[in-house]
């Protein structure tokens, strides 16, 4: 009867067991745009952003986001002219979302499909690749999101008339660890 | 009476068997969100027969270009734009959000901006914010298109005023000389009114200024003065010309103080613009 008992209980226990959610933290990070114009390459980058990862059932759902205004390009008057072509202090946060099999968390490239919502606009990115490179408990990715001003609708600034490129490539440079 | 307590043992060991596996199954049931089969990394936000849509599962970037009929499933990439038109057909009553608020899409269980430890301060929008920016930008234009125009009347006096001083085999035409005067009352005006927009542009940040327009805005404590002194200089030197005298005192330091105010007001351009990579 004993043996009967212990063998329902860890029948029951065992769904649970599998639906343990999992956290992932986002340690650091570095993203960075990319801005090109016939005069002018620049590179705005931002360390502000936060992140968290859930893995519940198999899959996992990550969240990043980081603060518009927190990019430096190195120029305040380009930063705030940026903040008011991206609509930042209307929409002060860019989020990337993103949903993993929690099998394929540890595989050295990650193709993931990211939304992304910057601007007051949602854009889709799919099979994007990220290189990820784990050291012990921190998984250290990084890779580039292609995006456009248009994703977005973004109306290009223009310098001397002539505006930016289309492209704003962001490189995406961060380090998780599951908690 | 064996044969009944053996059978009854039986029964209550498949029962439990069954449990188990029922509950086991329970979670491997694919929900809504997720498409069996189907490749890539499995995100779907609504099934192939259209009738079930799930507000707030993302739209895989093929499958919303597919359904659109428009090139971005070619591209990868699908917008919003089209994501809302589809919802606004398919779900009328869906609350769109409010201009000015960052409301993310969800999935049940994912992680929100709030767990992120962003408040609803960090993460909601200020529309007056934005359109001081609004206003701020485009005073800042205005202010760049006529610094750029003014140019033009500045270096056209500097040109002119080859022919300003008294000549020695015509002293009494002054028409060389009225037309710098002209020139540098256009030059002054227009970048009176070039500095007016600067001037008057809301300021957004108390922030300490950096890269290049630091330097743009220091410059201004040598061109603003020199476009005040220069005019009340070359009106003196003006009167001493007109006058038959040779320019003396303060008003010989015209000449000297326009080049460096056209100067400096050149180096302001090209400071604002540093550093400049030409790529054609």
């Amino acid at each position: 009867m004993k043996n009967r008992c212990l063998l329902f209980f860890i029948l029951l226990t065992l769904p649970a067991l599998a639906q343990a959610d999992r956290t992932w933290i986002l340690d650091q990070s570095t993203l960075t745009y990319h801005m090109s114009h016939p005069m002018h390459e620049v590179d705005g980058v931002s360390h502000a952003a936060k992140g968290k990862g859930v893995c519940h059932a198999g899959q996992c759902d990550f969240l990043l986001a980081v603060p518009v205004k927190s990019f430096d390009s190195g120029d305040s008057n380009r930063d705030l002219h940026m903040l008011q072509v991206t609509r930042g202090a209307q929409f002060p946060i860019v989020s990337v979302r993103l949903m993993l099999p929690e099998t394929r968390l540890a595989l050295p490239t990650l193709y993931c499909d990211l939304e992304v919502q910057f601007a007051g606009n949602t854009a889709h990115y799919s099979h994007v690749p990220f290189t990820q490179v784990v050291e012990g408990v921190t998984h250290h990715i990084t890779g580039t999101v292609p995006s456009t001003l248009t994703d977005f609708k973004i109306d290009p600034p223009s310098f001397l008339t002539v505006p930016i490129k289309n492209e704003i490539p962001i490189r995406v440079d961060v380090i998780w660890h599951p908690s | 009476m064996a044969i009944l307590r053996h059978l009854s043992v039986h029964r209550v060991r498949v029962l439990i068997g069954w449990l188990g596996l029922i509950v086991l199954s329970e979670n491997s049931v694919p929900l809504v969100a997720q498409a069996v089969g189907r490749g890539g990394a499995g995100l779907v936000a609504k099934s192939d027969s259209g009738s079930v849509y799930l507000p707030d599962a993302p739209v895989p970037a093929g499958l919303a270009g597919r359904d659109s009929g428009s090139p971005a499933g070619e591209t990868g990439f699908s917008s919003s734009a089209q994501d809302a038109q589809q919802q606004d057909t398919q779900q009328p009553d869906k609350q769109q959000p409010k201009r000015g608020e960052q409301t993310p899409q969800t999935t049940p269980g994912a992680p929100s901006l709030g767990d992120l430890g962003l408040t609803p301060e960090q993460t909601h929008g200020d529309t007056q914010q934005q359109a001081l920016l609004d206003k701020r930008t485009e005073m800042l234009k205005i202010h760049q298109r006529l610094g750029l125009i003014t140019i033009i009347p500045v270096a056209a006096a500097c040109i002119s005023s080859a022919g300003a001083p008294p000549q020695r085999n015509n002293p009494g035409s002054t028409t060389s000389r009225d037309v710098h005067v002209a020139l540098g009352g256009v030059a002054v005006s227009m970048y009176a009114a070039t500095a007016y927009f600067a001037i008057r542009a809301p300021r957004v940040s108390n922030e300490p200024a950096r890269g290049g327009i630091k330097l743009h805005k220091y410059l201004i404590y040598i061109h603003a003065p020199g476009m005040i002194l220069t005019p009340i200089l070359g009106a003196m030197a003006f009167n001493q010309a007109n006058n038959g005298e040779k320019i003396h005192g303060a008003a010989s330091a015209h000449s000297a103080v326009a080049w460096a105010t056209a100067g400096s007001y050149v180096a302001a351009i090209v400071a604002v613009s540093w550093p400049i990579h030409l790529k054609f």
